[in-house]
């Protein structure tokens, strides 16, 4: 098995973190999926990216192997793709949970990351957005890497 | 509006390129079940659906599948990186190769090109959110067949996070239903659709 992967179940949060809620007067003729508890708990955006969520109870891998890292982890590029990613998660948790003050509290830590990571980022390496991309009167947007590109070690 | 992130949603750097694993990744880029079908289905339904939480829940899920189209373009652009002829021809990539020389095509594995037929907008909040809780599982289980072809630790390492957001979207467009049934006629959901009849 790759040095990347390993092969491990999700871990035990909480007794009731794997399980959700059914509605007490369910009729007959509709899909049910159990609704996710509110304030569920979370892996840290690092841990969350590589497993692609950061609610333990929704990590259902195929044969129970899990990424280890993301291949940009340690990297700068790397701590912005893993915050953005949990906030991307927890929007998507609170279009259907807008209530959880949990999650709108985890959502603005990690945006106030966010921001001085991106600020970081964009003065060292450039552009990731076009209202980043004049620099000192040169227009910047052009320069490599494209996100699709190979890098050897990218970040 | 959309605006472009010069970034991916997940690094993908794949060391070593390889044609035969590109030919069939190719589906999820523009196969039946694959992220363009996914992104446009859901940024479609969007305008028939009445209720704030669903309008929100399929627009943002449209467009996550948008940056997992560019990651699945992404592997299969590092796959033919530098090809061949010689290895367009060892990984009998000969069909596409002749079409779309080293090209990233929207097409199904078997070579179909992407038709919109493989998704529907229905108009109907039910009929819609169901389907999107089926078109989930299709992925799902795309991804788990890539899964049980690839051996490159690079390319599987995209494909788990990938597969993994399938499940999630699941679980969410399950709740969304939820939501909706809660907002309409508790002793017949059938009566009337909400995005039509007005009541």
């Amino acid at each position: 098995m790759h040095e990347n992967q390993h092969h491990h179940p999700a871990p035990d949060f909480t007794p009731e973190h794997r399980t959700g809620i059914l509605p007490s007067d369910a009729p007959l003729a509709v899909p049910f999926v159990p609704f996710q508890r509110d304030n569920p708990p979370q892996y840290s955006p690092e841990d969350g990216l590589p497993r692609g969520t950061i609610f333990p109870g929704l990590d259902l891998p195929w044969q129970n192997t899990v990424n280890r890292s993301q291949p940009a982890a340690g990297t700068p590029l790397g701590e912005i793709m893993a915050l953005e990613f949990a906030l991307y998660d927890l929007a998507l948790y609170l279009d259907t949970h807008q209530h959880d003050t949990h999650a709108i509290e985890m959502a603005e830590h990690y945006m106030s990351l966010l921001h001085t990571a991106r600020k970081h980022y964009v003065e060292q390496h450039g552009p990731l957005s076009h209202d980043e991309a004049i620099r000192d009167g040169k227009y910047t947007w052009l320069q490599d890497p494209w996100p699709w590109e190979y890098q050897e070690r990218r970040g | 509006m959309f605006r472009y992130e010069k970034k991916l949603q997940y690094p993908v750097n794949i060391k070593n390129p390889n044609p035969a694993l590109a030919k069939f990744i190719i589906s999820q880029y523009g196969g039946p079940d694959g992220e363009l079908g996914a992104s446009l289905r859901y940024l479609s339904q969007r305008y028939s659906m009445p209720y704030p939480e669903l309008r929100g829940l399929l627009t943002d899920i449209g467009v996550e599948e948008l940056g997992h189209m560019e990651l699945v373009a992404t592997i299969v652009h590092q796959l033919t990186r530098n090809m061949t002829v010689e290895e367009v021809k060892r990984a009998g990539l000969e069909p596409y190769f002749v079409d779309h020389t080293a090209g990233v095509y929207t097409q199904f594995a078997s070579g179909t090109p992407w038709t919109a037929a493989t998704f529907a907008v229905k108009g109907d909040v039910i009929a819609d959110l169901t389907e999107d809780l089926a078109a989930e599982q299709k992925a799902r289980v795309t991804y788990d067949n890539i899964l049980r072809l690839s051996d490159d630790p690079d390319v599987n390492n995209v494909i788990r996070f990938l597969r993994e957001r399938e499940v999630i979207h699941f679980q969410r467009f399950g709740e969304a239903i939820e939501l909706a049934r809660e907002r309409m006629d508790r002793r017949n959901i059938y009566a009337v659709n909400p995005a039509f009849d007005r009541v």
